[in-house]
């Protein structure tokens, strides 16, 4: 955050072009990813399909914000349910109990996981290796256990339905429970994040954050404080976990504990894993291949979660950086032939 | 090569055949039947929701069979929920949405209770057949819900007279830590000590637990002289032969919901005798229905249907019925049809009730023990529908 950044922008590859029309041109693709958002409702006919893609975008967010963790942090994280659960449950309980108002509690939805992460990476952030993923496995488990035991608080095991009030922020909050209108908000919503996410990446604080990933302690050598930018990342992971737990509360008006269980922290690790997290949009695009993977092989037999951890293997063995990594290492001749054109 | 032409030339003529067939028949018949089933395949249930899958595969057949139901075909889809209520909220969308909106089978009560919300916006039906929690058509009743199963409360008082009778004293209950459990236990609590009897503790344990002993102390601990299990599937046979193990069987009396099942009786074989337990449905019930519906079952599948096959059965008769009555397929037309209305069933002709949709049906009681040979839990009381009616709490 601080010191001399100039060290650290310089754009890795020596491409062409400067980081001016580097963010023109993905400011470009995303206003068009958006308006393809916009557009899907209206070209897709089957209600199933806008509902289950739905459904995709918000775990694409979730992968996302896995792995962020993973691309600025190097670490890995089994406890991200635990914020992806506190961002629904903070909002369904705090309107069940009228602790809060509708849109006070969309906010506190998002700010206090958003806090809970920072003061927590400020601690688990010192602490690598096998102990750090013990450490979030812990820390995401006993947020589940609360939720599960404390029956009380929102049913436990059962869950609880929420119904949400007529209008949100003034706008009809039937919108975001019908799947046309529900798609182009989420969509848009990841759009902004990665692109948000790219920023960063590109900017001295991101390549901070890299440096610190690559060698801590020459970071520390050189002058920056580690710890401070690791919480940073830690707290804008959960940002985004916080968030994708809140739009799937809005759009399924109900929540569970297993929002929280470490299964669906090591799903959204998978999901990461098969799309690549050292890319910003791969953990999304892994995220949507295995929604996609498992609802086909879930329709072809009861014996799905085999033929998941199949692909798994397959693709940590032939794809180390998962599927975007292979998009981006079939992008790279391609690039290569349009310069040679151009020139 | 002569040859190969022949082929070709019947080819097109079946195929000739098959379009005109097919299109023949699209003129005349109706839109199919379509059942979504979304049950437990692989999670602490999947032995319940195997026999689910079984009874609507027999029911579905034996309508085909007989030309369908209203002249419409009848077809069904399954997908697994782990018995997960976020799952179930996933797979039963998706079967609405896919073209099978009349939706029956789940297990978990929490299930039932997380996809009821829900159906009037997806535009579906739920008939459920196994969910037990009162809540399902008490105070979160829905338009589009109804139960053709004995709720936990119809469960109570069914053991009324039986728990007036015994001596044992001090009571306590062992049960699944979700709904299902929460309201049974309460339901339980609340006529135990109506008849007298005091609640020495009440012990939940989460789903799928492998490990009961520190429960089992905790329940000896207590003093009890007797305890009701709600547990089901593997907790249900985890538990009872881990307590046979610890000698807690033996030495109190045990008695349950959805506990001793034919099935688990099954399993534990003599680890199950003695032990009493409400049987929502048994195929030695003595009316000319289930004479029928047992016979026609042990042709197709060489064995007696399951209790929960039965109650499954149960509600594709009255689903079936609901269609013929209204002669629509349509979710608003079969629950105007459902609600209020009379059905024949293997159990007798019943009532929907209109306020609740409950189906006010007869319940038994028993205990398990040799009968023709083998072990399996034998009816030993029997509750009219009237005396096991339970109070309306539904305002719809």
């Amino acid at each position: 955050m601080s010191g001399n950044p100039t060290s650290l922008t310089a754009p890795a590859g020596g491409r062409d072009s400067g980081p001016l029309s580097r963010n023109w041109r993905l400011l470009t693709a995303a206003a068009v990813a958006v308006a393809a958002g916009i557009a899907a409702p209206h070209v897709i006919s089957s209600v199933l399909w806008i509902s289950l893609l739905t459904q995709a975008v918000v775990d694409m967010i979730f992968a996302t914000s896995v792995g962020l963790l993973v691309r600025q942090n190097g670490r890995i994280s089994f406890g991200q349910a635990a914020f992806f659960g506190l961002g629904g449950y903070i909002f369904a309980v705090s309107i069940a109990r009228e602790i809060a108002t509708p849109e006070l509690a969309i906010i506190l939805a998002v700010v206090l996981p958003t806090l809970i992460a920072f003061l927590l990476g400020l601690i688990i952030a010192r602490i690598p290796g096998v102990a750090h993923a013990m450490l979030t496995l812990a820390v995401g488990q006993a947020f589940y256990e609360v939720v599960f035991k404390w029956r009380e608080l929102a049913n436990g095991d059962d869950g609880m339905s929420v119904a949400l009030p007529r209008t949100l922020f003034g706008f009809d909050s039937g919108m975001l429970q019908t799947p046309g209108s529900m798609l182009p908000i989420v969509w848009t919503i990841l759009v902004m994040i990665l692109v948000g996410f790219t920023l960063m990446a590109r900017s001295p604080f991101g390549q901070l954050t890299e440096a610190i990933r690559e060698n801590d302690e020459r970071a520390q050598f050189i002058g920056y404080t580690t710890t401070l930018p690791r919480a940073v990342i830690y707290g804008a992971s959960a940002f985004v976990a916080a968030v994708a737990g809140l739009l799937q509360t809005l759009y399924n008006g109900y929540i569970s504990p297993d929002m929280f269980h470490w299964s669906l922290s090591g799903m959204a690790l998978i999901m990461a894993i098969v799309g690549g997290p050292k890319i910003i949009w791969g953990p999304a695009l892994g995220a949507f291949i295995l929604f996609f993977f498992k609802d086909v092989a879930g329709d072809a037999t009861e014996y799905w979660p085999a033929l998941v951890g199949i692909m798994l293997i397959v693709v940590t063995l032939l794809l180390p950086e998962g599927f975007a990594g292979l998009a981006e290492r079939t992008d790279v001749p391609l690039r290569r032939l349009r310069k040679g054109r151009a020139s | 090569m002569s040859k190969m032409r022949k082929a070709g030339r019947v080819g097109l003529g079946i195929a000739a055949a098959t379009a005109l067939l097919i299109g023949a028949g699209a003129a005349q018949a109706k839109d199919a039947l379509k059942i979504g089933v979304p049950t437990d395949l692989s999670g602490t249930y999947a032995d319940l929701g195997n026999q689910v899958i079984r009874a609507v595969e027999f029911a579905v057949w034996e309508a085909n069979e007989a030309g369908g139901v209203d002249g419409r075909k009848v077809e069904y889809r399954s997908l697994d929920t782990e018995a997960k209520p976020d799952n179930a909220r996933r797979q039963t969308e998706k079967l609405v949405r896919e073209g099978y909106p009349v939706i029956l089978g789940l297990i978990a009560s929490g299930e039932g209770l997380a996809i009821a919300p829900m159906m009037a916006r997806w535009d579906g039906l739920y008939i459920s057949t196994i969910n037990k929690s009162d809540k399902l058509t008490g105070d979160s009743c829905e338009d589009r819900v109804f139960r053709v199963n004995t709720q936990s409360a119809m469960d109570a008082m069914t053991i009324e007279p039986w728990l007036k009778q015994r001596e044992e004293k001090k009571w306590a209950v062992v049960a699944v830590d979700i709904a299902w459990g929460r309201g049974s236990s309460e339901a339980f609590a609340a006529t135990a000590e109506g008849a007298g009897k005091t609640m020495v503790g009440q012990f939940f344990i989460p789903s799928n637990t492998n490990d009961f002993a520190p429960y089992i102390q905790q329940v000896k601990d207590s003093g009890a002289d007797g305890i009701w299990v709600v547990l089901a599937g593997r907790d249900a046979i985890n538990f009872a032969q881990q307590a046979k193990q610890f000698g807690l069987i033996d030495s109190i009396t045990v008695a349950g919901q959805s506990f001793t099942t034919d099935n688990t009786v099954k399993a534990l074989g003599d680890v199950a005798k003695g032990i009493f337990g409400i049987i929502n449905y048994s195929s030695t019930l003595d009316t000319a229905e289930n004479k029928a519906f047992v016979a026609a079952w042990r042709t197709k599948y060489d064995a007696d249907p399951t209790n929960f096959e039965g109650e499954t059965y149960l509600g594709m008769q009255v689903l079936f019925q609901a269609v013929q009555k209204s002669g629509s397929i349509a979710p608003a037309d079969l629950g105007k049809a459902l609600s209020g209305g009379e059905f024949d069933t293997i159990l007798g002709k019943l009532k929907m009730r209109a306020e609740d949709h409950q189906l006010l049906s007869p319940n038994y009681f028993g205990k398990v023990d040799e009968f023709d040979g083998a072990l399996r839990p034998v009816i030993t009381m029997t509750a009219t529908p009237d005396q096991v009616t339970p109070p309306v709490s539904c305002s719809m």
